[in-house]
């Protein structure tokens, strides 16, 4: 019932403030309404500890002849995690929303409260028909408000990608459930069929919204580094938690060691780009990559518990990060934390990271342990750049006073989820490998300055009369895509033209003729 | 009093007396309300028992007979005339804010009482000669006095009109096979013509060219309204036919060739759709794939594929209600439906276009709309029989999916920056507004319509048990 609660709370809010848009648009507590709300939907998820686990269920889809799953939700220590994460995220982009330039933004304010209503229930899915409805309705959020609040129509395009991508992802979750049909079975997230796995993992790693690279904001930090996190980080989450909902026994298949190594692989290029990123924003796509990465991997190896940690890390770590847009010496220093979170040492929020109980794929581990250090290394780096940051004098001293807050906020779940809470907590976990990932992060951070390889790259998100290589495949795609066409239309007009007729009669004989020699 | 002078007579004179009334609303109005009001008594009103109403007792017999024939409505047809009789009034309801009520609501009327005939006339043969009477009056409803009919329009009419003389010949014939059952050379003869009859009407791969011809030629909206109406009605005389004949039930070659046609409309429907340039053609082809999902349903255990179907009949008029009215809207606004003239369309017209594309959507069977449930019940039956079927489903599936987001992504781009303006009038953002939240109802909770639909299968005889 909880679950309702938090939802509920964040619903009305945003629909609330939706209502007060329209009827009041002069309304000037819509900040103070979207904050209390945002902050009550955080309290009550705390709630969720008194009646863990705890199923609730919708009305059953009918007829039930046809319809063997209808929508349930679970609140247990993995999904509380995840939603506490989401809850944070969405309270901190509303609190630090007030040092932004486009304060006050009720719209995104909307949006946010939306996204993360919709996440939680994601997060909360029992089973593969409600996960699939709730990405469906997180992924028509965030079209509509990305295409809301891009100004450029042009760039429209890269929404409708972003949007498409994702929907690949539903579609292949929805395969796997065909797959366990075929099989006689039914797919479901405490028992999946041992093929269905694997097409989870895909799914999850599909969806997490780093296609296209950039968002469609090129001229609009604020609303990439408010808005913008927040789908970024929500929609990650919603989509990571299917990682955690994979029992170690049903990832083995045949093409499990070829994931592994693309994983690795996608862990190692995610970490260097962060590691190069020019900054926090342009690196963002990088650093979701490489830690949605670790948490592939984590989950390929039989660790769900790992694969949360490192999800609610990336959300999490990735969030105080992306959102810290002040210049002060206490962010510097508080930001910290963050690295504390992803360090993978005992009682750290990923201290269950580098867990592996079933001793399965052991050689990727120093590919990913190099991976974690240069996202280590990456993070100090852009967690100590105060002079990218834009000054604080010029804001109202009330500003001045609630911003941190919104950071603090963040900083105390990501110590929080390390000790109280659910299964990953108070672990000490294979502290070897965080200590080596960490020594290896002092290491490139010493050479940083040194080896001029290991320097920022300029943004390359401005860059867009270049011929990138995305650009390439794009038109392979379209060249390929025109080729396919062309063909087709050529069938069309044949079908179409003047002697039309005859050749539908020709065409339907053949076929006619083709599948009775076919049938049995 | 009796049924079929209920659902059938009635409306058809009703819509003969519509016919001189010159007054848009006036006439959607009145159609729309007298549909809901024949859909309400087709639900609740008891046939083949007496209905006491104070001192006065009522009883509505359930056939009629005329010159020697017979109309028969079952008291299980019930909620299917509930069915299409309120589906007709969306489109009713629609025809105002369409601008098309004029001709649509009286003809509309007369070919859905025809269509309906055509389900309820004994012996069946009939029914032949009920739709192509329903297709000769619908060439009124898409063509204009003002130019000469187009291509789509006489090809319409010559395959519609190829599928009497096979359904006829195949009644001969039937009857013939049910004089002499061993005569397996009648039977497939039988099967063959009646299976070319059944193509030519519902338009089977490959004689559904016609669709997108029609649908560039001819007003969206009542195109959009015979793409429902006229398959609908012949699925349901379809069935009918399976039901009678035990032989063709049974037949192991004959779901062979339903799975198969529905596959190659569904995968074809879906691959021609994501490579057009024309949101027109781009509906006509989500439509062929409706019916390709229809086929496949109907190739499955009748126990799941009868449910299914029936699912499949509310998403299919309402997303294609909602497609063609919102096609309509952006046809008004713009030189054509290529994609060259409706980019940008969306800030013009935002919820006409968000309306065209939550349809396709649906048609796509994305989750949260109306499309959704009967097509992940139907891919999840077909892949418990077949995974390379449900990987072909799935191939038309991805192809319905590619088309919505190519149009999406036209609809949205536009050439320079330009404002969110919502352009349609109060009555189009009205029935578009209902429509999209109806396909959402429909997505989240296909149990709503069960009332309607929970009781269909009983009107078959041995495919409903």
């Amino acid at each position: 019932m909880f679950i309702f609660i938090t939802v509920g709370l964040l619903l009305l809010t945003a629909l609330f403030l939706l209502t007060l848009r329209f009827m009041l648009p002069d309304f000037r507590f819509a900040w103070l309404t979207a904050t209390g709300g945002a902050f009550l939907a955080w309290i009550s998820v705390f709630f969720w500890q008194t009646g863990m686990p705890a199923s609730v269920a919708l009305p059953l889809w009918q007829p039930e002849s046809v319809f063997r799953q209808s929508p349930l939700f679970l609140a247990d220590g993995i999904a509380w995690a995840f939603a506490l994460s989401v809850t944070t995220i969405c309270l901190a982009v509303i609190i630090t929303s007030v040092a932004r330039d486009n304060f006050p933004s009720p719209l995104s304010w909307i949006g946010v409260l939306t996204l993360t209503g919709l996440g939680v229930l994601a997060v909360t899915a029992d089973n593969p028909l409600t996960l699939v409805l709730l990405w469906a309705a997180i992924d028509l959020t965030e079209m509509t408000s990305q295409m809301r609040f891009v100004e450029n129509p042009r760039l429209s395009e890269r929404v409708v990608i972003s949007f498409a991508s994702r929907v690949t992802g539903i579609l292949i979750l929805l395969w796997a459930n065909m797959v366990s049909a075929s099989e006689g079975f039914v797919l479901d997230f405490s028992s999946p069929p041992p093929r269905a796995g694997i097409y989870l993992i895909i799914a999850s790693a599909l969806r997490l919204g780093v296609l296209p690279i950039h968002l469609p904001y090129a001229s609009e930090s604020s609303f990439r580094r408010g808005f913008g996190t927040a789908l970024r980080m929500i929609s990650s989450g919603s989509s990571l938690i299917l990682l955690a909902r994979i029992p170690p026994d049903s990832v083995s298949s045949s093409i499990t060691p070829v994931l592994t190594l693309l994983v690795a692989a996608a862990a190692l290029y995610g970490a260097w780009m962060w590691l190069r990123a020019p900054d926090e924003l342009a690196g963002r796509p990088y650093w979701l990559i490489g830690l949605g990465s670790l948490a592939v991997a984590s989950a390929l190896r039989g660790n769900p518990i790992g694969a949360t940690a490192w999800s609610c890390a990336l959300i999490l770590c990735g969030g105080v990060l992306f959102l810290a847009s002040a210049k002060s010496r206490w962010l510097e220093t508080g930001l910290l934390v963050g690295l504390w979170g992803i360090s993978a040492l005992p009682f750290s929020l990923t201290a269950s990271g580098w867990v592996n109980p079933s001793g399965t794929h052991g050689y990727i581990v120093p590919f990913l342990v190099a991976a974690q250090a240069m996202l280590l290394a990456g993070y100090h780096r852009q967690s100590q750049r105060s002079a990218a940051r834009t000054s604080f004098e010029n804001q109202p001293i009330w500003a001045k006073n609630v911003y941190p807050l919104g950071v603090y906020v963040i900083l105390l779940t990501i110590l929080l989820l390390g000790f109280f809470g659910w299964e990953g907590t108070l672990q000490i976990g294979n502290w070897a490998l965080g200590v080596t990932a960490a020594f290896l992060m002092v290491g490139v951070l010493w050479l940083i300055p040194r080896v001029r390889l290991l320097n920022p790259v300029r943004a390359h998100w401005v860059r867009t009369t270049d011929s990138t290589q995305p650009d390439i495949i794009y038109r392979t795609i379209w060249t390929a895509y025109r080729a396919v066409r062309r063909l087709l239309n050529a069938f069309s007009n044949v079908l179409e033209g003047e002697s039309g007729i005859m050749w539908t009669l020709l065409f339907l004989v053949l076929f006619i003729s083709i599948f009775s020699q076919a049938a049995p | 009093m009796n049924a079929p002078t209920i659902w059938i007579l009635t409306p058809a004179i009703f819509a003969i007396l519509l016919m001189p009334l010159r007054n848009q609303r006036a006439l959607s109005l009145i159609g729309g309300v007298f549909t809901v009001l024949l859909a309400v008594a087709a639900q609740f009103v008891p046939m083949e028992q007496a209905l006491r109403l104070g001192t006065l007792s009522l009883r509505i017999e359930s056939s009629l007979n005329i010159l020697g024939r017979q109309l028969v409505i079952n008291p299980q047809e019930g909620p299917l005339l509930a069915l299409i009789y309120g589906a007709t009034s969306l489109w009713f309801f629609g025809a105002e804010a369409s601008k098309s009520a004029l001709r649509f609501v009286p003809l509309g009327l007369l070919v859905t009482a025809l269509m309906v005939a055509s389900i309820a006339v004994e012996p069946f043969l009939f029914a032949a000669l009920f739709i192509e009477t329903a297709v000769l009056l619908a060439v009124p409803l898409v063509t204009s006095i003002d130019k000469p009919p187009g291509k789509g329009i006489i090809r319409f009419l010559i395959y519609q009109t190829l599928a009497m003389p096979c359904i006829l010949t195949s009644g001969w014939l039937l009857a013939g096979v049910e004089a002499s059952p061993g005569n397996l050379t009648l039977a497939a003869q039988s099967a063959a013509v009646l299976g070319l009859g059944f193509a030519f009407l519902l338009a089977v791969f490959p004689l559904y060219n016609w669709i997108p011809m029609l649908l560039e030629e001819s007003p969206p909206f009542t195109v959009g309204f015979l793409l429902w109406i006229l398959p609908t009605a012949t699925l349901v005389f379809g069935v009918g036919f399976i039901d009678r004949y035990s032989w063709l039930r049974t037949s192991p070659q004959f779901v062979t060739a339903l799975r198969f046609s529905g596959l190659l409309m569904l995968a074809t429907g879906g691959l021609w759709a994501a490579f057009q340039n024309h949101i027109g053609r781009i509906m006509a082809y989500g439509s062929i794939a409706e019916t390709g999902f229809a086929l496949l349903a109907l190739s499955l255990d009748s126990r799941v594929g009868i449910p299914i179907l029936f699912l499949l009949f509310p998403a299919r008029a309402l997303g294609l209600a909602v497609w063609s009215l919102a096609l309509t809207i952006l046809k008004e606004r713009s030189k054509s439906m290529r994609f060259s003239d409706v980019r940008g369309m969306l800030r013009i017209a935002p919820i006409a276009g968000a309306g065209l594309a939550l349809a396709s959507l649906s048609t796509s069977g994305f989750p949260l709309l109306g499309g959704f449930p009967a097509r992940l019940a139907l891919w999840d039956a077909l892949a418990r029989v077949s995974l390379t079927g449900a990987f072909w489903m799935g191939v038309g599936v991805i192809s319905l999916f590619a088309a919505s987001f190519r149009m999406l992504a036209v609809l949205s781009m536009a050439d320079e920056y330009a404002g969110w303006e919502a352009n349609e009038n109060w009555l189009q953002a009205l029935m578009l507004g209902l429509g999209i939240i109806g396909l959402f109802i429909l997505g989240l909770f296909p149990q709503a319509v069960q009332f309607f639909l929970a009781d269909l299968p009983a009107m078959f005889e041995h495919l409903g048990q």
